[in-house]
């Protein structure tokens, strides 16, 4: 079979989609995704000169605005209620800047 | 009291009217029949007896104070709901680690509708991981029986809503359709299952997995029950800015039984007839429901749809650059899991999605992240879109010979757990549903008896034009006049012997 990837491309893949993968994944997720995207090549083989692109099946869509009237939405508690971790009313992190031992 | 399992919307209506059973005698019923009876099957992953027990004694209430002619069409009608469907209170965790926690702070306007009609909420329904599969084995809760067979697969991703109402769990069920979800479980479980034409169904408080694909729609035992579901949750929702405003009068399309297809053109695609993998026996089944149709009074006439092959190639495209780009929500920051222990938030995010998302959500991330990335995205997302073009068109120019096409719903019947490993095996499961989510138009499974190898149920799929439901569901009517209503399945009926 065609080899599309290569498991470095899947590691660099996986990285920048932010899913960690460990060795044994990581071999077969290479093999997993050559597999499909062999199964994926007649995208490539149709004559399709000229042909527009579809990107949304309602073609006629315009964005859609609301009057700027002040509407009932979540309070803070119910914004937080689902946060793994949250500090004096608001989403808690590990450091994003630094040493990462702050 | 009269067995609730086996009764349909109109049914429900009557015997609530003429108090031969009260709302709460009902929902309990139906409480005990999934405590008796869904150990064996696992279509539901919550139970909320309180709120159904609530929403029985509104409609109690009604009927005793003579207002009950003035409630919403599914009153007393118990419901549940696809585990992605956000219900306030609830845990919506799409059967993934990764939401295993979470407890919806809002109410999608698909189930809100479905309250609003009267519908008795009885919990949350099983699928595969984010929608991710075809057999609802993705499921990181474990997978749902079929109730036709305990060895088989419901279908997927929407097993959980199939199995529910074919073992009488529930009348009614929602689940959502992003390449066949909704008409495959319907077909692997006999029932009814309607993916509405794009924009007819809000998916306000739908966990999104592929967003120009994605539609909500109903399961029933019936075509009726399912026009009744049709009716209250096809509405404009300016919450949703895909929604569209479409009056159709589902239930007036039908109320001619088998008459209701007289004089209609009915489309047959001759290359989906002989598509490699159809097994004999849905073949079988599909021209004797032609014949149905035909001495019905319906005129059949073939068609063609001739990039109906690219579909698949297609969908596998969109539906992972899609997922990849909703998934990546999931930052263990607002919502979801979040690794314990990281002092820095890349590693964070690494390990939490990692260990929050199944095997098949890693492979459809990194197949979008591959497929969007500089120099591939050339090669295939772009070409996708046009194939899309000309798979639309190919609808539209078919329904200028047509008002519906006949189509199997999948190639075969329920398939055995561990039957099909092979992710790209897999997907050909989908291969005459595809098609349809890509041009956005509606289809509906329709099931026709059982098939004569398998003895398993055979759904036929019937395809409506953009926006024309209507023309589906007066095709179903006909079939149901002969087929007749899903019946419960084998097993599940404790009227039986």
């Amino acid at each position: 079979m065609t080899q599309y990837v290569t498991e470095k491309d899947v590691r660099d893949m996986a990285a920048y989609a932010r899913v960690g993968l460990d060795e044994r994944e990581l071999v077969q997720m290479t093999e997993d995704l050559n597999s499909i995207i062999d199964t994926l090549q007649p995208i490539r083989q149709f004559n399709l000169e000229g042909v527009e692109p579809t990107f949304h099946p309602i073609g006629s869509l315009s964005n859609v605005m609301r009057e700027d009237e002040e509407q009932p939405s979540f309070t803070q508690d119910e914004a937080l209620a689902n946060a793994p971790k949250q500090q004096d009313g608001s989403f808690l992190i590990p450091a994003i800047l630094g040493g990462g031992d702050a | 009291m009269a067995n609730v399992f086996e009764m349909g919307v109109r049914q429900i209506r009557a015997g609530l009217a003429a108090g031969d059973f009260s709302a709460r005698e009902l929902a309990q019923e139906s409480l005990a029949h999934i405590a008796a009876q869904d150990g064996r099957v696992h279509a539901f992953l919550e139970v909320t007896e309180q709120a159904a027990l609530d929403a029985a004694a509104q409609v109690d209430a009604a009927v005793s104070n003579g207002t009950f002619d003035q409630m919403g069409p599914l009153a007393g009608v118990p419901v549940a709901f696809k585990d992605n469907l956000n219900l306030k209170g609830t845990h919506t965790t799409c059967s993934s680690r990764m939401l295993e926690n979470y407890v919806s702070p809002y109410t999608a306007t698909c189930v809100e509708d479905m309250l609003e009609a009267g519908g008795i909420p009885l919990g949350k329904l099983n699928m595969d991981e984010f929608a991710f599969g075809s057999s609802t084995e993705t499921s990181a809760f474990g997978p749902t029986h079929n109730p036709w067979d305990l060895e088989r697969v419901p279908g997927g991703s929407s097993g959980g809503s199939a199995a529910a109402v074919a073992a009488g769990m529930a009348c009614v069920t929602l689940g959502s359709d992003t390449g066949g979800s909704i008409r495959q479980p319907a077909s692997f479980c006999g029932i009814v299952g309607v993916k509405p034409t794009y924009g007819m169904v809000s998916r306000y408080g739908v966990v999104a997995f592929g967003s120009s694909l994605d539609q909500v729609g109903p399961f029933a035992r019936s075509v009726e029950d399912a026009a009744f579901a049709m009716q209250a949750i096809c509405k404009h929702d300016p919450r949703d800015c895909t929604s569209q405003q479409v009056e159709t009068d589902f239930l007036g399309a039908i109320a001619q039984g088998a008459e209701s297809v007289r004089g209609m053109r009915v489309g047959l695609v001759r290359a989906f007839m002989d598509a490699p993998g159809l097994a004999p026996e849905v073949r079988t089944k599909l021209e004797e429901a032609a014949h149905v149709l035909e001495d019905a009074g319906a005129e059949i006439v073939e068609v063609e749809l001739p990039h109906a092959n690219a579909a698949i190639s297609a969908y596998y495209v969109l539906g992972p650059c899609e997922a990849f780009s909703n998934l990546a929500r999931f930052d263990s920051v607002r919502y979801g899991y979040a690794d314990p222990g990281h002092k820095d938030l890349g590693s964070q995010y690494e390990a939490s999605r990692a260990a929050g998302f199944g095997m098949e959500a890693k492979r459809r991330i990194l197949l979008g992240s591959y497929l969007l990335s500089a120099g591939v995205y050339d090669q295939y997302y772009y070409p996708a879109q046009q194939v899309r073009t000309l798979i639309t068109q190919d609808y539209v120019q078919a329904f200028e010979r047509c008002d519906a096409i006949l189509a199997p719903a999948s190639p075969r019947t329920a398939f055995k757990f561990g039957e099909i490993s092979d992710p790209a095996t897999m997907y050909l499961s989908d291969m005459f549903t595809i098609s349809i989510n890509i041009a956005g138009n509606g289809g509906m499974s329709v099931p026709c008896g059982l098939g004569e190898e398998s003895g398993l149920p055979v759904g036929m799929q019937v395809i409506s034009p953009a926006f024309k439901d209507e023309n589906m569901f007066r095709v179903a009517a006909a079939l149901e006049a002969t087929y007749g209503k899903a019946p419960v399945a084998p097993g599940f009926c404790p009227t039986e012997g």
